[in-house]
């Protein structure tokens, strides 16, 4: 043969050689596990669900995103007004967007949407929503039965994914469990409950919002979640290359996980505080002396540095810092102060003696405190049972599960806890210290009227957002005044992934890690 | 997580059937009760051995490697890990016992009852304790712990419900197969009450089996205690439970390997002693005969 | 007769069915805490508390709750989960194959494992192998489940990675659960295999057998064997419980589902409707174990069968 016709012949041949390699060798899939406070979700009905998993928001769009500064970003929505009285919401939708099913998304699938919600568990999302008007195909209107300035926090959530109207009747019961149509990167390929769910690229996706780079179709095309619930089996995967992402690595790992050469862990602001409610009405708590004893003898300093490695920060108040209402006056916030504590105790008529507890009036200064099981919580409460022992006050630990503890909490059976809340919204204060929750979630058992009337005015009578922030940030600092709590940790959610296989953006975008990041995320080549 | 039932308990007899065989056997078994003994005699006498106090913090030097003065290192809120697994031998020996004991007595006289009375209400209570026995142990244990709450009394139950089997049907065999020997119905035939002929003739017979298979059940209820304690629902912080702390340690276990490895080795000492020892009583008693049958 | 005896067993199901049913109720209401607190979340205002309470029916009296769980159950309705919020049939129906794969496997090898063991202990003549044999029996019993888990998986995944470290993909993620609940359950099987042998060989027939000249290899598989089995299966029949449910440990560690793991997922939620499908379903399975059981002691024994009609 000709030399130039060889040479053609070998570099077609090494072309055909070279392209097949590298299709084989770099397919655009990843795998990621669920963090262990996700785990057995058994749909993918963000309006049925009462839990939800980081996959949903692969599958649903949302009409807003929110962004860990806490600022609304567009998405489904382009943009949108809110009436001056709040009375009423008028949202701009993009153009364009069509469900997985073909059919397209307008004001109309809107208005199909939110009279789902009737007569589910989620319903409050749209409790203040009197009804829906289409003003014309891509403008829709919420006319409200009152003002609701978190209406925005709501649109952002899981739970509120846009699912396709027309796919959502058809499917009924099965709608997010064989099957689930939205608008979102990702289609729903599998489901195994408690095993995996496995996702395809939505080839026609063009509408990510501001918070992802790339603004087209995502780069991976195929996503597989996996549920594991043992920790240590999950770092295992990971580090032999059975995973490509681990959510939420609890923070005993991080050490471990950083000497790996291959694994990068990216650390995100937490949007939780773990901490001790104190039951004001069981003495000796019935005392607000006693209590800010308690809560001025928590090292938060040294919990951080111990426990958790260094890794996230103590928490000095009931929000996270995130929060514009976590910016309260400086000497409200609770932070280590052993001889202060020492000197309130004594004040309180509870005095040294010879043994290691206080006494007083011929009792010991001993406490129950109760908390659920797990490693994380029950290693925090025995470094608090040892710094409260530094005071004189004997804790004596119970571990419960979950469900039997809410029932001691009612039963008012407890004295101090140690638990902790994931939630980044100031309604939080409502949802743990309204008098109308005792026990549970209200386990300080706190019914106090200035309390119950800033409340009140805090989530009922803010008008705007400006008024909300006002509100909750006052009755925040009279939550503080009172000493109903000891705040311990602001945790970070920590992401651990191979960064042989896969590129992950650091910073993570967003509050949670969700679609907006997986849409930026690569396979190495 | 494996049970013996009666008819298992006999095929321990007999093990060494050579000579050869009996006097290795009986070597090694007088090995493991002397393992024991020194282990009920540190637990015992914890409190004067320990090196250090096993609920003293010292956040500052967690996680320290076996050395001076920690000789088995320190867990991750610096507690020394040889005085925590002293300690845990408290734990787990007193509840495990403690369970089986229950176990025995409420067994016995069940099954010493059946025997007895015979009849729909055997029928009855063997329906029952068999579909105790027949439903894995942990589940039993988690239900119970679910409703009791969480806490060594709980876990002593518990491990008292999955081994009732075994003491009831090893009893009830005993009383049925005693029953028709002849020097019983001479007994009935001279007017003894039937309590009189259950405690003086036909439990003393049936309680050394019993006796044996207990302490073979001792080493599977430190077993499920451990297996609680993984789940955290055992001993309560800062009680030491070897459970419990190979539980807390796996997330430790790239850092500080020694947390998990020394309570695991001691269990499964413990457990393995037991059993040889089990075996040597058996031999040494040569009750191999009354232990068949149940 | 043995017709009969069967027969009666059979029929003894249905009260003893309809007791445990009642048992169960009865445990998981025992249970403190509700399935509600799992649903509310932030936000929701506490009546919405209530309502739900009355929506799942949980404000009614105990009986009459009962009585509407098994009025459903009869006509094929085993109920809607209230957490997990799907059909209980089909949450079970999801998990049990994963349960039944694991735990029949487990349930093979420790047959085989232990038959074999067993016969040799029995059979050997040397001490030095019964020793070496008795050691392996004690091993599987003397190990927590999830301690052997790490290990297999330290050991065999990480380290020689010769299997995925967990999971429920393809064959090779069965490896290692089934050889950990299976080393557990050897040990009882060794023991029974063992002690039936010995009892058969002192049979007269067997002298009678080894009077004629047989091979002892012969004896053993041709009638000792078939002998010792009957005990074994009987064993092993009443295990029926744990293949399905006693997986629990071994199921987390290695991220796989199964219907421990649902149970016990259910259990800490408090989801009623779940917890109680699952539970009858194992004391289903457990009398059905118990069931064969008998009647194969039944068969082996005429005694038996004389008793107890």
């Amino acid at each position: 043969m000709g030399y130039a016709i060889k040479s053609k012949l070998l570099s077609g041949t090494a072309l055909i050689a070279a392209g097949f390699i590298s299709t084989a060798a770099w397919s655009q899939e990843a795998t990621i596990a669920f963090a262990s406070g996700e785990l057995g979700a058994t749909s993918y009905n963000p309006v049925t669900s009462s839990n939800l998993n980081s996959a949903t928001s692969l599958i649903y769009d949302r009409l807003v995103e929110q962004d860990a500064d806490q600022s609304y970003h567009p998405h489904l929505a382009t943009s949108w007004e809110e009436a001056a009285d709040g009375m009423s919401w008028t949202f701009h939708l993009k153009d364009g967007v069509t469900f997985h099913d073909g059919t397209a998304f307008n004001a109309q699938s809107v208005a199909d949407w939110i009279p789902d919600f009737a007569e589910t568990e989620n319903a409050y999302l749209v409790g203040a929503v009197a009804s829906v008007e289409v003003i014309d195909d891509l403008t829709v209107k919420f006319v409200m039965s009152r003002p609701e300035p978190n209406f925005l926090y709501n649109l952002s959530s899981s739970f509120m994914g846009v699912p396709g109207a027309a796919a959502y009747d058809s499917l009924g019961e099965n709608f997010g469990v064989t099957d689930a149509v939205g608008t979102g990167p990702f289609k729903l390929e599998s489901f195994a409950i408690g095993l995996e769910t496995v996702l395809v690229r939505n080839d026609d996706y063009a509408w990510a919002s501001d918070l992802s780079e790339n603004q087209g179709a995502a780069h991976l095309e195929r996503v597989t979640f996996r549920e594991i619930p043992d920790q240590s089996t999950a770092f295992l995967e990971l580090k032999t290359g059975g995973l490509d992402v681990l959510l939420g690595v609890p923070t005993d790992f991080l050490q471990i996980l950083k000497a790996e050469s291959n694994i990068n862990v990216i650390q995100m602001p937490g949007t939780g505080i773990n901490y001790m409610p104190i039951n004001v009405t069981a003495a000796p708590f019935d005392d607000i002396k006693v209590r800010e004893a308690t809560a001025l003898a928590i090292n938060q300093e040294a919990i951080v540095s111990s426990i958790y490695n260094g890794v996230g920060a103590p928490a000095h108040n009931f929000l996270i810092s995130s929060l514009p209402e976590a910016d309260v006056s400086p000497e409200l916030n609770v932070s280590f102060d052993v001889e202060k504590a020492n000197a309130l105790l004594d004040e309180a008529g509870w005095v040294k003696s010879d043994g290691p507890v206080r006494m007083k009036d011929g009792e010991a200064l001993s406490v129950k405190l109760f908390t659920q099981n797990g490693t994380e919580f029950t290693a925090l409460a025995q470094v608090i049972q040892a710094q409260l022992a530094d005071i004189g006050m004997e804790a004596v630990i119970t571990v419960f599960d979950s469900s039997t503890i809410r029932d001691e909490y009612k039963a008012n059976r407890h004295q101090l806890a140690v638990r902790g809340y994931d939630w980044n919204n100031s309604d939080i204060l409502d949802w743990f210290f309204s008098g109308e929750r005792l026990g549970y979630p209200n386990v300080s058992m706190w019914k106090d009227e200035e309390g119950q009337r800033l409340n009140d005015v805090a989530m009922k009578d803010s008008k705007n957002s400006m008024e909300r922030v006002a509100n909750f940030k006052a009755y925040h600092e009279y939550v503080l005044s009172q000493h109903l709590f000891v705040p311990i940790y602001e945790p970070t959610t920590n992401i651990a992934y191979n960064a042989e296989r896969v590129n992950v953006p650091d910073p993570v975008r967003g509050t949670r890690f969700r679609a907006q990041t997986v849409l930026d995320m690569t396979v190495v080549k | 997580m494996t049970s013996i039932t009666g008819t298992a308990a006999r095929a321990l007899a007999g093990f060494g059937s050579t000579s050869i065989g009996r006097a290795f056997g009986s070597w090694l078994g007088k090995i493991a009760g002397g393992f024991l003994v020194l282990l009920l005699l540190t637990a015992i006498f914890a409190p004067w051995i320990t090196p250090f106090d096993y609920a003293a913090q010292d956040l500052t030097n967690g996680n320290a490697p076996p050395g001076w003065p920690h000789l088995l290192g320190t867990d991750q809120f610096g507690r020394d890990v040889l005085s925590r697994v002293i300690y845990g031998a408290r734990t787990s020996l007193s509840v495990s016992a403690t369970a089986i004991a229950i176990s025995i007595t409420v067994g016995m006289t069940l099954g010493a009852a059946a025997g007895y009375i015979g009849g729909m209400f055997e029928r009855a209570v063997m329906t029952v304790v068999d579909l105790t026995w027949s439903f894995p142990d942990i589940l039993i244990a988690l239900i119970f712990v679910a409703i009791i709450g969480p806490g060594l009394t709980s876990t002593t139950f518990a491990i008292a419900i999955a081994y009732l089997a075994q003491f009831t049907r090893l009893t009830r065999a005993q009383i049925v197969r005693l029953k028709r020997e002849t020097f019983i119905e001479a007994t009935v035939n001279l007017g003894a009450k039937p309590r009189h002929i259950l405690l003086r003739h036909l439990l003393p017979n049936a309680i050394t089996p019993v006796i044996v298979v207990g302490m073979l059940a001792i080493g599977d209820g430190i077993v499920l205690e451990a297996t609680l304690g993984f789940f955290g629902l055992g001993a309560q912080p800062p009680t030491p439970s070897w459970g419990a702390m190979m539980s807390s340690g796996t997330a430790q276990l790239f850092l500080s390997p020694w947390v998990i490895i020394f309570p695991g080795v001691v269990v499964a000492v413990t457990v393995i002693a037991v059993n040889l020892f089990g075996d040597e009583l058996i031999r040494a008693l040569d009750i191999k005969d009354r232990i068949r049958g149940a | 007769m043995l017709l009969r005896y069967t027969f009666f067993r059979v029929l003894m199901l249905i009260p003893v069915s309809i007791a445990i049913s009642v048992v169960i109720f009865m445990i998981v209401h025992l249970l403190p805490g509700d399935p509600i607190d799992n649903l509310i979340r932030v936000g929701s205002s506490p009546d919405d508390r209530t309502a739900l309470i009355a929506k799942y029916g949980l404000d009614q009296p105990l009986f009459v709750q009962y009585f509407r769980w098994i009025g459903a159950m009869f006509q094929g309705d085993f109920g809607e989960a209230i957490v997990l919020r799907r059909p209980v049939a089909d949450l079970i129906a999801q998990n049990l194959p994963y349960s039944l794969q694991l735990g029949a496997l487990a349930f093979l090898f420790s047959s085989i494992v232990g038959i074999t063991l067993g016969t040799i202990s029995a059979t050997t003549r040397s001490a030095w192998v019964e020793q070496i044999v008795r050691g392996f029996i004690l091993i599987g019993s003397t190990v927590p489940g999830f301690w052997l888990a790490l290990l297999m998986i330290l050991f065999f995944a990480v380290q020689l990675q010769w299997f995925p470290v967990s999971g429920a993909k393809g064959w090779q993620s069965l490896v290692l659960p089934v050889l950990t609940i299976g080393v557990g359950g050897v040990a009882l099987v060794a023991r029974v295999t063992r002690v039936a042998l010995l009892d058969v060989r002192k049979e007269d027939f067997v002298t009678l057998l080894h009077a004629k000249g047989l091979p002892s290899r012969t004896i053993l598989t041709g009638h000792l064997m078939p002998h010792a089995m009957l005990p074994v299966v009987t064993i092993l029949a009443l295990r029926i419980g744990w293949i399905l449910g006693g997986a629990v440990t071994v199921e987390f560690v290695f991220g796989r589902p199964g219907l421990g793991s649902l149970l016990i997922r259910a259990l800490g939620q408090r989801d009623y409707p779940v917890v109680q499908g699952c539970l009858l379903m194992l004391a289903l399975a457990v009398m059905l174990g118990t069931l064969i059981g008998d009647v194969a002691q039944a068969a082996m024994d005429p005694r038996v069968r004389e008793a107890k009609t």
